[in-house]
């Protein structure tokens, strides 16, 4: 018989209470869909489980005071649709899309994905291309906001300790100039893992044509998804047409050989980049270098 | 611990270990075999329920998830004895070869057709892309959801599930 502990606090004093208890051993549940697999397939036993379900506050997006916040416990089917994201964070929304099935987008969290921190997870390059932070609370009632690339340290592995948990992802309401856009390659058309992604931000210069901060993140390439300081360089200052569409699919093929040398899967990923950069650009609505129709 | 929520319209009140999956407590607790586990980590569907009218994978859900909300099985499609409008277009369209695949398409077709009475093909292949189905190719069933559809089966809502459709269990 299981000796599992099952607490699920109502507000966040009785959570802080049942942090205090947490082992190395304990886990958190959100929606479930990761922790239940891994007790059923691969005889994980917690001797503590604290289920988050009954925390409202930790659920849903909102704005205030200029700020964006994304309730971690809110789920990928909520996040695909909510209006805010559409407007202000598209790359979260189309991320959030393209995560499982149906089935496990009602259920699955935006906490869960990134504390499970796999190297596939598909809404952590979104969040690194808004330069979110994790909002997160502990055992002892203190708050601490910490950059996603801090929280997500490996695969499977957080700087999260036992006792911390993930209440919410916050970024600044992006001004109208910014564009984002989430692309990712796998295996098949839908219910896929990311094989390789990516998130893009780009700022839109008054002019409209030319980009001025370029932020990318490329996702499922190494242990971690990453920003690419050499990507971002190419696009910043440059049009958003489709030559630079090119030098774009370019720099993200180099982006990928510089991250896995020796990969097996290398030769796979590197081409797939150049199709995945393709997407990304057509999904911040510039035209494409496989266009003829186009600028270039 | 106690566990209380709803299935096909009965409350249901019992002991459960807070380490049991949701699709445990259907099957073995209550009986409602109708639920199939295929795969066991969310990938083929078969074990698909509706919680709240959302469907989910019953077997990456602990059964505490479920607390005070309201499932729906394929046991409580049906309604005084007549199956429902989905169930009736799936025979007629022969959408069915081996049947385990079935009550998971059934469950995630109903979701759909809850939120949108008048799916696109394509809507209808993105509803079910997380159900797999290795005999039939999905032809016959993207048919059966759509003739659901224009037959206007989107109107019997889980809520209105007759009171009986729950009780397949004896305890």
């Amino acid at each position: 018989m299981s000796t599992l502990i099952h607490l699920a606090p109502r507000d966040r004093s009785e959570l802080v209470e049942a942090l205090a208890r947490m082992t190395g051993q304990s886990r958190l549940l959100a929606g479930g869909t990761d922790l239940v697999r891994e007790m059923t397939k691969n005889g994980l036993r917690p001797d503590l489980l604290v289920d988050l379900n009954d925390l409202d506050e930790l659920r849903g997006v909102g704005i205030k005071d200029g700020v964006i916040r994304i309730g971690a416990l809110t789920t990928f089917a909520r996040l695909q649709e909510d209006p805010v994201l559409r407007r202000h964070g598209r790359c979260i929304a189309d991320a959030a899309a393209s995560v499982g099935s149906v089935q496990i987008r009602s259920a699955a969290t935006i906490g869960g994905n990134v504390a499970n921190a796999s190297p596939c997870g598909d809404s952590i390059p979104a969040l690194l291309a808004l330069e979110a932070k994790a909002e997160i609370w502990d055992a002892a009632d203190d708050t601490e906001l910490r950059p996603i690339a801090d929280v997500v340290t490996g695969a499977g592995r957080t700087s999260l300790a036992p006792g911390q948990v993930i209440a919410a992802f916050v970024f600044p309401v992006p001004d109208e100039r910014w564009l984002t856009a989430f692309a990712k390659v796998g295996s098949r058309s839908a219910v896929t893992v990311a094989r390789l992604s990516a998130a893009v931000a780009v700022e839109m210069r008054p002019d409209g044509r030319s980009i001025g901060e370029a932020r990318v993140a490329l996702g499922a390439v190494g242990e971690t998804a990453f920003r690419d300081p050499l990507v971002e360089s190419v696009l910043a200052g440059g049009r958003s047409d489709a030559r630079m569409g090119l030098r774009f699919a370019e720099a993200c093929c180099d982006a990928v050989c510089r991250s896995i040398p020796g990969r097996y899967s290398l030769g796979y990923k590197c081409r797939a980049a150049a199709g995945l950069a393709d997407d990304v650009w057509r999904g911040l609505g510039f035209a494409s270098p496989a266009e003829p129709a186009g600028e270039g | 611990m106690r566990l209380r929520f709803e299935v096909n319209g009965v409350p249901r009140e019992l002991d459960v270990d807070p380490a049991t999956r949701l699709i445990d407590v259907l099957r073995r607790d209550l009986g409602l075999t109708g639920t199939k586990e295929g795969c066991g980590e969310g990938e083929c569907g078969a074990c698909t329920v509706l919680v709240d009218e959302l469907p989910v994978d019953s077997c990456l859900m602990l059964a505490t998830q479920v607390r005070g909300r309201r499932v729906l099985t394929v046991e409580g499609l049906a309604r005084d004895g007549e199956l429902d409008e989905l169930q009736r277009q799936f025979i007629a369209a022969g959408a069915i070869q081996c049947g385990f695949c079935t009550p998971g398409m059934l469950m995630a077709a109903k979701a759909l057709l809850l939120r949108t009475p008048d799916p696109s093909e394509q809507q209808i292949r993105a509803a079910l892309a997380g159900n797999l189905c290795r005999c039939t190719g999905y032809t016959a069933i993207v048919a059966a959801v759509r003739a659901t559809a224009a037959a206007g089966g989107h109107v019997l809502a889980p809520g209105e599930a007759s009171g009986d459709a729950g009780g397949g269990g004896s305890r």
